[in-house]
């Protein structure tokens, strides 16, 4: 049980930290390289909301919009002169993470930092005491693959959001901004980087350079899971599973390095991943 | 004096290293209908798509309705009424008809409204909504081409080779669409076709394109005009 | 290739351009030396030591380079076989103590074990139809992949502090910076002399045109495995060299942050240079080893702020843009004199056997059949016209002729050889040549190079110069001089007008020596001189050579004057084929092109 449980919060959490880098992704085909900076830029906002005493739950809006206000300028002045190289708009999001990450030095230090939870305690599952905050996030997880379906399914800006993916000149035939999806798009997933980095962060300690080793786990796990949010959902669970049980047979070590192994031999022998079944 | 719905002046126009247009001058007036012939090669979809700002570099300048649009991006263009309809790739196969006629619309709450008179012309789609763009066939899917720039209420439409690989019955049934929309909005047309009887069919004058330049033009109601139009297509 | 335009170096732009070399280059190339040699007198100790990391870290930056900058791979994971050479080192020389035999043999271990890790990611990067977006991910999984192994090998590896205290070379510092100098200056000069050569023009080659490159008979994921090891091993060697000076081995030797350091180096010194990425290492090893202590967070924030900044504006880098004055950067194109090649005959066995013979061949995508059981059979000799409105199939038709994967089902045997499944550049070793609607070239070479690729496969190109001549096949030969091109033999394919790319990528396939060739839309957006150009040269190849030509064409003009049979493709069956005149004339014809309207079948065309 405990052992399920684990299961379905890891892929939980590999869910959360996964989801913003998809929406960019999936609509730019640029990986966002920033994402780990994102990352650890939402977990010390989570600290900022501890060292100011006020309630915990405050960090989750307030890094999310942070993001988005991060995610607006990136998309601004980096990403919009490099949509037609593509693998130079990846080195410049690397090069905007080494500025973040610096900046986040000069301001907190490189120290290791704690953060509260805004859910303390355990919950009682089947007879069972688990981290409530575990329990949560799971919870959050579906809450979210719930709405960034719905989002990109189900509204009209998701119809046009596909639109755009699908044949960019169509859609701006059509009337569509493809720029501003593309504003939009980044700037949302830049949030979801910040918000992932300030959920995760009450189950760990905090440093500079939290994001990094989630980054390439993220990145493979948008690799396999193609385009759409249950797809991604559904990778996270079977590559999560893959992941506790290579961690619990032999090292938490190798057990780390499981998901990005076995994505890369999944990419190797299928390219187009789990995408279409 | 009126204002052409379209203007062109000295374009030139074209891709890396092949100039396709050159110096080409036309207009279109308001609720004119015009057809471009031309053989394949000879720079009409490239007109298309310099008119819908898709091909940056060039010289020379674009009106619309009076207004200079030679550097307004695509969807802007598209925003002030301009319905095109290209040749490759012209609808989202993975998207529902009902999405497919409602991109265009700057509002979604006009979709009923605006598809009572669409299913009237074309009752293929009625009660198809959901069904996915690329389960259609060729001819469903160039009348769901029609159809989402109906649906637009355009005032300017761009046809590109609409009637290609049609059967008769099909052609005949965008014939009575065009019309239809001529008669009820008075919408403008610049027409590109290989068919021209269809084309002639459709439209009140036509320019004939070649080597990227204008060769011949005339009324479409002419008996005459048909061979004329052949005649230079075949030197 | 998206990353063409974003590579593509103004450098080689340069070449085209009649210039002399000023006295700048030799200048400089004469200080860097004099540096080299005389650095122990000039330097104190402590930057001696600096310089001596800094060369290691400079070979590595430029076995990046020729990995990004000439051939387009982005790779973030270039450390790891540095660690692999470092720790091969440190290991030896810790476990099994230091002597000539644990020498030799941790050198060996150093270039083994990195050329078995390149070869193995090397596999797992490249294969057909795998994108550069892939690579770039498999190479942020290594050094990633290789610290945890480290840091998980406990005591035996050290752990996250790494080995230290092993014996190592006693030499002197001095004797270290020449070895180190001498080393870089080797490898710099030796990767100088390769990526100039003619087989270096392979790597720009991929850079810019994958699909060109197999269509060329280039086994494109080959070439780049092999020099993923061979850079990859070089890479060892310099890790090893690194791991025996420094007397310490720590994982970040081989970890993801000194890979996207390498980057950031070659980045700013300027990809495609050699040099530039080479200065840039030292120069930035240098000032972070002074400035990280003074102001060790700022300075890392300028570093990324100047990444950023080169990046977005500056993709060429900076220090091309320093030297410029000084002459460098500026190369003389040399041409080569053209010859004739007499028939390698490589692939005249078979020749009773049709040139083309297509069994029941289907394609679909998904529930849409785009061809349904297409029969065809093509001689030496002919000149087929394929014509049909368009999505009736032509294109989809010529890939499968192509490619072996591309269809769904039915056979394909080209000069009967059964294609199977395999790739274009197998068919192209089976006799078939092809030649693509929009001019498919090598954008950054000059139209010499184009060339010589298109004959990497009979004639192996030098790895260390450049061949003084050209050797093509007598009707590429004809090709390139009845087009003008023999004039514009250093002129940079970009450069060359429309027409001429046609030309030119027409005389690329006929220098396969093919025994089909298969053109699509070949007349498209040509002149009117142009057009009757290329009609002589298909009618005297099918005529006088006695080659198989397949042309997919709108022009039905062009096909009546030359072809000597005409096969009608309708929604992906073919319903006719037969003379031009049996073809037009016919009712069936007519139909298709204009639905009901039998006069509309003559606009049609």
């Amino acid at each position: 049980m405990a052992l399920l449980l684990d299961w379905l919060s890891t892929a939980g959490i590999l869910f959360i930290i996964a989801s913003g880098l998809l929406m960019i992704f999936g609509v730019m085909k640029i990986i966002n390289f920033a994402h780990g900076a994102l990352l650890t830029l939402g977990g010390y906002t989570a600290y900022v909301v501890t060292q100011l005493d006020v309630a915990p739950w405050l960090s989750w809006p307030l890094a999310f919009v942070t993001g988005i206000a991060v995610g607006m300028l990136i998309e601004f002045f980096i990403m919009r002169p490099l949509y037609k190289r593509p693998l130079d708009a990846i080195l410049a999001t690397w090069g905007l993470s080494i500025i973040i990450g610096q900046l986040i030095i000069m301001t907190f230090g490189r120290e290791v930092k704690f953060a509260d939870t805004p859910l303390p305690g355990t919950w009682s599952v089947a007879g069972m005491d688990y981290s409530a905050y575990r329990l949560l996030l799971i919870l959050v997880a579906v809450v979210l693959c719930a709405a960034l379906t719905a989002l990109l399914s189900g509204t009209r800006f998701g119809v046009k959001t596909r639109a755009v993916i699908m044949n960019e000149h169509l859609a701006s035939a059509l009337g569509i901004n493809a720029g501003r999806i593309r504003f939009i798009t980044f700037s949302l997933g830049a949030g979801l980087g910040t918000l992932a980095g300030t959920l995760i962060t009450p189950l760990s300690s905090l440093d500079p350079a939290m994001g990094i080793p989630w980054l390439v786990t993220a990145f493979m796990l948008v690799m396999v899971s193609g385009h759409s949010m249950l797809s991604l959902m559904v990778t996270c669970v079977v590559l999560g599973a893959c992941q506790m049980l290579v961690s619990t047979y032999t090292t938490p070590v190798i057990g780390g390095l499981s998901i990005a192994v076995l994505s890369a031999l999944i990419l190797r022998i299928r390219p187009k991943g789990f995408a279409y079944g | 004096m009126i204002e052409p719905a379209l203007e062109l002046q000295e374009i030139n126009s074209g891709y890396k290293g092949a100039m396709i247009l050159h110096d080409l001058s036309f207009s279109v007036n308001p609720g004119e209908s015009v057809a471009l012939f031309g053989k394949n090669g000879m720079g009409k979809t490239t007109l298309l798509k310099t008119i819908m700002g898709y091909l940056p570099k060039r010289s020379g300048a674009v009106r619309l309705f009076g207004k200079d649009v030679t550097r307004v991006p695509t969807h802007r263009i598209a925003n002030m009424g301009v319905s095109y309809a290209a040749q490759e790739q012209p609808l989202f196969a993975d998207l529902s008809i009902q999405d497919n006629l409602g991109l265009g619309l700057t509002n979604e709450s006009e979709f009923d409204a605006r598809f009572t008179d669409i299913e009237q012309i074309f009752p293929v789609f009625k009660s198809r909504l959901k069904q996915l763009a690329g389960t259609l066939s060729g001819g469903e899917q160039k009348m769901l081409l029609v159809a989402r720039g109906l649906m637009m209420r355009p005032s300017f439409i761009l046809l590109d080779e609409i009637t290609e690989g049609l059967q008769p019955s099909i052609i005949a049934r965008i014939v009575e669409a065009l019309k239809w929309e001529q008669q009820e909005h008075g919408t403008t047309m610049l027409i590109i076709e290989q068919n021209v009887p269809f084309a002639l069919q459709v439209v009140d004058r036509y320019l004939v394109l070649k080597q990227g330049e204008i060769v011949a033009s005339g009324e479409a109601d002419s008996a005459e005009s048909a061979e004329t139009v052949l005649r230079h297509l075949r030197v | 290739m998206d990353n063409a335009a974003v590579t593509t170096p103004v450098r080689e732009r340069d070449r085209s351009k009649k210039t002399t070399l000023s006295w700048g280059v030799p200048i400089l190339i004469s200080v860097g030396l004099a540096l080299l040699v005389l650095g122990p007198w000039v330097f104190d100790g402590y930057l001696l030591s600096i310089l001596i990391r800094a060369y290691f870290f400079a070979i590595l930056a430029v076995t990046v380079d020729i990995l990004w900058g000439y051939t387009g791979y982005l790779t973030f994971g270039h450390s790891a076989f540095f660690g692999i050479g470092a720790y091969a080192a440190g290991l030896m020389f810790l476990h099994q103590g230091f002597s000539g035999g644990t020498i030799a043999s941790g050198l060996a271990l150093a270039i083994l074990a990195s050329a078995l890790v390149g070869g193995l990611v090397g596999w797992l990067s490249f294969y057909r139809g795998a994108s550069p977006f892939f690579a770039t991910v498999i190479s942020l999984v290594l050094p990633i992949v290789a610290t945890q192994l480290l840091l998980s090998g406990g005591t035996w590896t050290g752990s996250s502090s790494g080995i230290t205290g092993y014996e190592t070379f006693a030499f002197s510092l001095s004797t270290w910076y020449w070895i180190a100098g001498g080393l870089m200056a080797t490898v710099g000069l030796v990767g100088w002399r390769i990526v100039r050569s003619d087989a270096g023009r392979l790597l720009t080659s991929i850079r810019d045109n994958e699909e060109r490159c197999s269509y060329l008979g280039i086994n494109v994921p080959r070439v780049k495995i092999i020099l993923l090891i061979v850079t990859g091993a070089v890479a060892g060697i310099a890790g090893f060299g690194y791991g025996s000076f420094s007397g310490v081995v720590a994982p970040e030797l081989a970890g993801f942050v000194l890979g996207t350091e390498l980057i950031i180096w070659v980045a700013l010194g300027g990809r495609g240079t050699l040099w530039g990425p080479m200065i840039g290492a030292i120069l930035i090893s240098v000032a972070s080893a002074y400035l990280s202590s003074s102001i060790p967070f700022a300075w890392q924030l300028i570093l990324g702020t100047a990444f950023v900044l080169v990046i977005v504006l500056l993709p060429q880098g900076l220090i091309p843009l320093l030297i410029k004055p000084f002459g460098f950067g500026r190369q003389s194109a040399g041409v080569p004199e053209l010859v004739e090649r007499p028939s390698t005959g490589t692939k005249s066995e078979n020749t009773d056997a049709a040139a083309l013979r297509m069994e029941g061949v289907t394609k679909s995508f998904g529930s849409l059949n785009v061809l349904q059981g297409i029969n065809l059979n093509a001689d030496a000799g002919e000149l087929i016209g394929l014509i049909g409105p368009n999505g009736a199939g032509k294109s989809t038709l010529m890939r499968c002729m192509s490619d072996g994967a591309a269809r769904t089902s039915g056979n394909v045997h080209l000069c009967g050889r059964d294609i199977e499944r395999r790739p274009p550049e197998d068919c192209v070793g089976f006799g078939l040549g092809r030649k693509f609607q929009n001019a498919n070239i090598f954008e950054s070479l000059t139209v010499a190079e184009c060339l010589r690729m298109a004959g990497t496969t009979l004639e192996k190109p030098a790895l260390f110069r450049r061949a003084p001549t050209l050797a093509l096949p007598p009707y590429a030969l004809e090709v390139v001089r009845k087009t003008g091109l023999d004039a514009k033999l250093g002129t940079v394919a970009q450069d060359l007008s429309h027409g001429e790319q046609q030309a030119l990528e027409l005389a690329m396939v006929l220098a396969l020596e093919p025994r089909i060739v298969l053109l699509d839309e070949p007349t498209a957006g040509l002149t009117k001189t142009e057009r009757t150009q290329i009609g002589d040269v298909l009618s005297s190849l099918a005529h006088k050579y006695k080659l198989c030509c397949l042309l997919v064409e709108h022009d039905l003009d062009f096909v009546e004057e030359i072809a000597t049979r005409t096969v009608v493709l309708h929604q992906g069956e073919i319903v006719m084929q037969g003379t031009f005149d049996e073809v037009v004339n016919s009712d069936l014809v007519k139909t298709i092109y204009s639905g009901s309207h039998p006069t509309g079948q003559e606009a049609s065309k």
